[in-house]
């Protein structure tokens, strides 16, 4: 704790209180001095421009990011995000933890795509201790993950059109993804964080009571998606709010190190499954979608060709899935090799990475979780300029951040 | 190719940062051009920065590790002259371990709020509550049980 | 290019080296300082001096900030609600209170207050499957002026208390709140972590804790069910509800 003078607490209902509330660090400019030279530029407002705080609190339903608007009139001059509302310090707690425990730590940070979050840094750990997953294991994990990312995709189209003003698709969403949920509950016993990763393979095999449902939402997964898309897709509105906005080019791409949906709608076709193949990937057959305008249009468009795709991978792994053991046998206490590894996979957001140091230890000697909501919502700052402030949550509901994240 | 166990990697110093980022993202035959993570890492006598790049040309990625920062002042150029999008990578590792990149235009906290005073993520930075010797850690309890001289001694916890 | 071996704990032909060992090659590197049992270790502060206002008379004049990180909430702070609805009504219960009451139990409006992923669930609980609509609490108010519930739902860190607490004070009275989740319960899988708040009783008073990680939707819709039940057994009455954990000490 700073040195302060203790102030005592008044609540702000008290009628006679009329003291000069000290300035905070949640107030639009900070009470400090700019610390740089892009807090300086920011900060120092030109005639006719003003700060708008769009808080921590807000209707848009990404979680606690707070961006502050430099807005002339109603468009958007410039704006700068500020995170670290959700921040706990996994990467802190991870170090002083186990391997295994990892997994349970890591799976709040991407919370609706919690397969993802949790299968990275259990393959960087089965790097280092050159673990042989079972085939039956990568299976279902990738069975597990597609139906994981069909779910935050049906999400992200709820989000995007809730975020716009509409609220009838988030319901729909939230239909699909009860339903994809429930299903995964019933295999790992959980709907949202589900700790289901182990080291070296699952946690629990198929059970009856998820194949019945899996089998119930395959027979109608198409014709819900042709239905949400013919919710939206032609809706005038959504299609004029959308299309045009918030274009991005190959190059800047690349250089905001952007990976994911949005670099794939600029055409650029890098998927971290075909890239650097992962688990079964290789022995599936599915495109990369691309697209090529790069607005938020083509985002949109792109998560709806993703579920597609991933509904066919769903429909060859129940084909090929072969028996044999869910999990190969470790160890409870797990020492890997001293050592560097770097796993990275595709989520629904993007290239998901841990970069996992050992030293020989049980204990996670530094796990380095790159997050793709986190580099990708660096391109909010480049793209709301020039909009209006209603297209800011447009924007950055097109770039589909998660702040847990995003704060880690 | 599937992903290898051991990805190649370079270890560079401070001092060469911009020359090898800088050959690495525009040579011809190198064209790494996609920054894959940036990373600050405190290795408890010294500090490190790790990046992972890739290129179309090579099948895995390349990390580069920029070696020997000195613990009590980490210095290194930025690199946000060739990725803008490591400008808050870089900033997450100042917040993290206070290494500082020169050249960043934006090098202010982003997880913690402004005027906090620590970074977390180094070595010397122990939880409230040290994980390691608490009850909760169950695998060192049962090892150091098992020794009579190493068991530790149990505190009434008082959060 | 350079390229120098570096002294890396994690490199492959070390053993198991430990943490804070000396240096191996020739410089005098110090051990960092390892904090004894009990002991903490002192933070490291780096100063800032990156870059300096060109104008040292902005902002604040050039005075040093007292921006204290939730000083606010140190210790002589008072632990009881203090923006509490005081009137004559609260003694006598009458047909009047039992109404209001009533009324107000079926529109329970909540502030949209997700954090994390316990929000998911909230908005789980709210959407078709597990509807909340049926309850009366279908609108989910962005502002605080126009809620009555606070359903804390996500971990909260110290950066976010005090908008939250901003938020609380904001609500007008009556007003109650829902601790949805283990981490806004007792800061469940975040015991240790150096941003969160160990529970939000200790900032502000909780009426209904759901317990979970996080509680399935139909646990938050029994929890607001509980709440509806208190509201409806307190007729009028408010009682004094202390901020923080009123179990006592030693238990």
């Amino acid at each position: 704790m700073t040195t302060a003078p203790k102030t005592q607490v008044r609540s702000l209902d008290d009628p006679l209180l009329m003291v000069d509330t000290p300035a905070t660090i949640y107030d639009a400019v900070p009470p400090y001095p700019p610390q740089t030279e892009r807090e300086a530029e920011f900060y120092a407002l030109r005639g006719g421009e003003m700060l708008i705080n769009l808080g921590p609190q807000h209707p848009s339903t990404h979680g606690v990011l707070r961006v502050v608007l430099k807005i002339d009139g109603e468009r958007v001059v410039d704006l700068d995000p500020v995170l670290g509302y959700l921040h706990r310090g996994v990467e802190k707690i991870c170090e002083n933890s186990d391997w295994h425990m990892v997994v349970s730590h890591c799976d709040p940070l991407e919370y609706i795509a919690s397969m993802f979050s949790e299968l990275v840094p259990v393959m960087a750990a089965e790097k280092l201790l050159d673990v042989k997953v079972p085939r039956r294991a990568d299976y279902i994990r990738v069975l597990a993950c597609e139906l994981n990312r069909i779910s935050s995709h049906a999400l992200f189209i709820g989000w995007l059109a809730l975020d716009l003003g509409g609220l009838t698709p988030i319901l729909y969403g939230f239909i699909e993804r009860d339903e994809i949920v429930e299903m995964l509950a019933a295999l790992t016993g959980q709907k949202l964080l589900f700790n289901y990763m182990r080291i070296g393979g699952v946690n629990g095999d198929l059970n009856h009571e998820f194949l019945s449902r899996l089998g119930d939402w395959m027979s109608h997964a198409a014709a819900r998606i042709e239905d949400s898309q013919t919710l939206i897709n032609e809706n005038e509105i959504f299609v004029k709010r959308t299309r045009g906005l918030g274009v991005i080019d190959r190059e800047t791409a690349l250089r905001m190190c952007l990976s994911g949906p949005p670099l794939r709608a600029t055409g650029i076709p890098y998927d971290v499954r075909r890239a650097h193949p992962y688990s079964v990937y290789p022995e599936l057959e599915f495109e990369i979608p691309t697209r090529e305008e790069g607005d938020s249009y083509a985002r949109y468009l792109l998560h709806l060709d993703e579920i597609k795709q991933s509904i066919h991978i769903i429909d060859q792994v129940l084909h090929k899935m072969p028996d044999g053991p869910i999990a190969a046998k470790l160890p409870r206490l797990l020492r890997p090799r001293p050592g560097r590894a770097f796993a990275a996979i595709e989520s629904p957001r993007g290239q998901y990475a841990v970069y996992a140091m050992s030293d020989g230890s049980d204990q996670p000697f530094r796990l380095r979780i790159h997050d793709p909501s986190y580099f990708n919502l660096q391109t909010v700052g480049l793209l709301t300029p020039g909009h209006l402030v209603a297209d800011t949550m447009a924007i950055m509901a097109s770039l589909d951040p998660i702040m847990g994240g995003v704060d880690k | 190719m599937a992903q290898r166990h051991d990805t190649t990697e370079i270890r560079i110093t401070a001092g060469a940062v911009t020359d090898v980022m800088r050959t690495l993202h525009d040579d011809p035959d190198f064209r790494f051009r996609l920054l894959a993570d940036i990373c600050g890492v405190d290795t408890g006598t010294t500090m490190q920065v790790v990046y992972h790049v890739w290129s179309d040309a090579t099948p895995d990625w390349l990390r580069v590790i920029v070696v020997d920062l000195p613990r009590n002042d980490p210095r290194l150029p930025s690199i946000t002259f060739l990725w803008k999008g490591a400008e808050w990578g870089e900033r997450e590792a100042y917040d993290m371990f206070g290494i500082i990149f020169e050249g960043n235009r934006d090098l202010r906290r982003i997880y913690m709020p402004p005027d906090y005073v620590s970074f977390p993520l180094r070595k010397d930075f122990l939880l409230p509550d040290d994980a390691s010797r608490s009850p909760g850690m169950g695998i060192r309890h049962m090892e150091q049980a098992a020794s009579p001289v190493g068991a530790p001694v149990r505190k009434a916890r008082t959060d | 290019m350079e390229v120098t071996p570096g002294v890396d704990p994690t490199s492959d032909a070390e053993a198991t080296p430990t943490i804070g060992a000396e240096g191996t090659d020739g410089d005098a590197v110090t051990a960092i300082a390892m904090a004894r049992a009990g002991t903490v270790a002192e933070p490291i502060v780096v100063p800032n001096a990156i870059w300096a206002a060109a104008d040292p008379k902005a902002y604040l004049g050039g005075r040093v900030p007292t921006v204290a990180h939730l000083a606010e909430l140190e210790v002589g702070f008072d632990r009881s609600d203090n923006a509490r609805w005081s009137g004559a009504l609260e003694v006598i219960p009458t047909t009047a209170d039992y109404v209001l009451d009533l009324i107000r139990v079926n529109s329970l409006w909540p502030l949209l207050s997700g954090l994390a992923c316990c929000a998911m669930e909230m908005m789980s609980a709210a959407t078709s499957v597990n509807d909340m609509d049926r309850f009366g609490m279908f609108p989910f108010r962005a502002s605080p002026r126009q809620a009555d519930v606070l359903i804390v739902a996500g971990t909260l860190t110290t950066k976010m208390a005090g908008p939250l607490i901003r938020l609380w004070e904001q609500m007008p009275e009556p007003k109650w709140c829902v601790a949805m989740g283990d981490c806004t319960c007792s800061g469940g899988r975040y015991k240790r972590s150096y941003a969160t708040i160990q529970g939000i009783d200790r900032l502000m008073p909780v009426d209904v804790y759901v317990p979970g990680c996080p509680p399935r939707p139909e646990g938050l819709i029994y929890g607001m069910l509980k709440l509806q039940q208190l509201i409806m057994d307190r007729r009028g009455h408010w009682r004094d509800r202390v901020i923080g954990p009123t179990v006592p000490d030693g238990v």
